[in-house]
């Protein structure tokens, strides 16, 4: 410290440098973020690994189906066509929930803010964090598939091209789930409940599943404009149009959740 | 160049006023003591230059610059109703996360320095839940004083802590101010703590500054008096009202304000008749002005 007052403002990329920096440190320092990938690891080797015990029908015959469907299936009607690897985007909302509520909880959030941390730079670095938090996930949900479809004997038959780009599009629309989660949070920053039963209940697509089930899949060109349609676009037919399609939507609604974040958090108190 | 400069700020919630026109002027290097009652505004004021608010209305300046360039904000530092510690992680990692958003890049040094300024280099590792409320209390002005801070805000830092607690915090506030330049805006309740360190003094009341003054402003608007019993209070009160120009009765004593003549005063008694039982010199202090202040009678 010296008694010389100077004042140097930090750019735009630097003040994200030094949030990102806390982001990632917090998220490598918490067991939470450990718990979540383990979560994820083991969700799909459970219903994988325990199909067809105590006389249960089979609902898979492939292992990569518990990655995603074989066509985009927008209506469903098994638990077998909805849960896939498209379930971390549920846990990844309530671990963004819980990421962003313990910033408010702990008034660290007060820390952040009396410093030249902006608005946008906070919507940024959360969404980016949690995006990454959830391409993770995705990596130890396939293993974890892998895993209990080497234990349960199931095929692995299939396109590995495709495979990779329905992988990598999740990866990849990561962005905008949390995106989407930083921006619920941050309006329901107050409420740590509601946070987390909000990000639950949109991570679950319900509201796009609504229209899949009355339009049924045909309306799949439209749903695919909208995270969780993009998220069942990702599916073992995928071809680069998928990765395109679903970069598109992942940039677009997370720049479209971030810049509504930022305006909502200058224009109003932080806590 | 001011510290902080506020003009005519504004904050209202739900339609009432918490801070209604505030003008402040806090000089650089000033230790300032900011008074007042509870829900005065200080608080708010502090949160409101913090950036944590948004303005109803005014203008807040920093240094001559606008509260919200980057550049200023940087080299704020803040204590403001809790620490913002995550509970479940170490002192250590609090400071590092400070460390990294702020920038600094010697931050194992920076964090070594200001935990010696806190004297809490040997509770670096605990984990912060587990720490007492003066240790926490001083981790917040640890994580304040992190890069290398030119304004630090800090709200009722004392509250809740014991003799030696506070004691501690006296030192480490007159230290940061004198050996590394910083302005503090402090708020208290204590103010016979406040009054040991402050170097300026403003009070506000229903969100609006009443008084600005700086401390020896301040020692020469504090007047000094004796108190004194006697056996007939009520014929020994008109003697002195006949000698001396403020008298009064007060908490069981008869006070002559303005008097330093003390032998003068029990000399005037006992040709009167009157002799004194106990006899006391006092001065009135902060307290005791704030409450005049509040009150209506002084300044």
């Amino acid at each position: 410290m010296s008694t010389e007052i100077k004042f140097k403002s930090p750019g735009f990329f630097e003040r994200l440098k030094g949030m990102l920096g806390v982001d990632f440190y917090r998220l490598f320092h918490t067991p939470m973020f450990y718990i979540f990938l383990g979560i994820a690891a083991v969700i799909p080797a459970l219903i994988l690994g325990t199909q067809g015990t105590d006389g249960a029908s089979i609902l898979y015959t492939n292992t990569w189906q518990i990655i995603a469907a074989d066509t985009p299936l927008y209506a469903v009607s098994s638990i077998a066509e909805y849960a896939n690897m498209n379930m971390v985007f549920i846990f990844g909302g309530i671990m963004v929930s819980i990421f962003i509520g313990h910033d408010y909880k702990s008034g660290y959030v007060k820390q952040l803010f009396t410093t030249h941390s902006k608005k946008k730079d906070y919507m940024m670095s959360k969404s980016l964090v949690c995006a990454f938090a959830m391409a993770c996930m995705c990596i130890t949900y396939t293993i974890g598939a892998t895993g209990a479809g080497l234990v349960a004997g199931t095929s692995f038959a299939v396109n590995a091209g495709s495979l990779l780009i329905a992988i990598v599009s999740k990866m990849i629309l990561s962005l905008g789930w949390a995106s989407l989660y930083t921006f619920l949070n941050v309006i329901f920053r107050r409420y740590f409940g509601i946070s987390i039963v909000s990000s639950f209940l949109i991570g679950t697509g319900l509201p796009i599943l609504a229209v899949g089930m009355i339009l049924g899949n045909a309306s799949g060109s439209v749903l695919n404009l909208f995270l969780y349609g993009a998220s069942v676009f990702a599916c073992l037919s995928a071809n680069p149009v998928t990765l395109l399609v679903c970069t598109a939507v992942s940039v677009i609604w997370a720049v479209i959740y971030n810049t509504a974040g930022s305006i909502v958090l200058a224009r109003s108190d932080v806590y | 160049m001011n510290a902080i400069e506020i003009r005519n700020l504004s904050k209202s919630f739900r339609g009432l006023h918490a801070v209604d026109g505030l003008n402040m002027t806090v000089p650089v290097g000033s230790i300032y003591g900011f008074i007042g009652e509870n829900g005065s505004g200080k608080s708010t004021t502090e949160k409101l230059i913090c950036g944590h608010l948004v303005p109803s209305g005014g203008s807040i300046r920093l240094f001559g610059k606008s509260y919200k360039d980057a550049g200023v904000r940087v080299r704020v530092g803040a204590l403001i109703e809790n620490t913002g510690c995550f509970p479940n992680s170490s002192v250590w990692d609090n400071l590092m996360m400070q460390a990294i958003n702020l920038g600094i890049t010697n931050r194992q040094e920076e964090i070594d320095k200001v935990l010696k300024i806190v004297r809490m280099e040997d509770s670096a590792r605990m984990k912060f839940k587990k720490c007492s409320l003066g240790m926490k209390q001083r981790i917040g002005i640890a994580m304040a004083l992190l890069g290398d801070p030119a304004l630090l805000i800090l709200d009722e830092p004392i509250n809740g802590l014991d003799t030696d607690g506070m004691r501690i915090m006296r030192e480490i506030l007159v230290d940061i101010t004198e050996n590394y330049g910083c302005t503090v805006l402090i708020s208290s309740h204590i103010l016979g703590e406040l009054e040991k360190i402050a170097t300026h003094y403003g009070i506000i009341r229903q969100g609006k500054m009443v008084q600005e003054l700086s401390a020896k402003e301040m020692e020469g608007r504090c007047r000094s008096y004796t108190s004194l019993k006697t056996g007939d209070m009520q014929a020994a009160e008109r003697v002195l009202r006949a000698r001396y120009a403020d008298v009064r009765r007060e908490e069981g004593f008869l006070r002559v304000y303005d008097v330093e003549d003390t032998e003068g005063i029990v000399g005037h008694l006992l040709q009167n008749g009157h002799a004194v039982s106990e006899i006391q010199k006092n001065r009135i202090g902060l307290e005791e002005y704030y409450i005049e202040l509040m009150s209506g009678r002084g300044a």
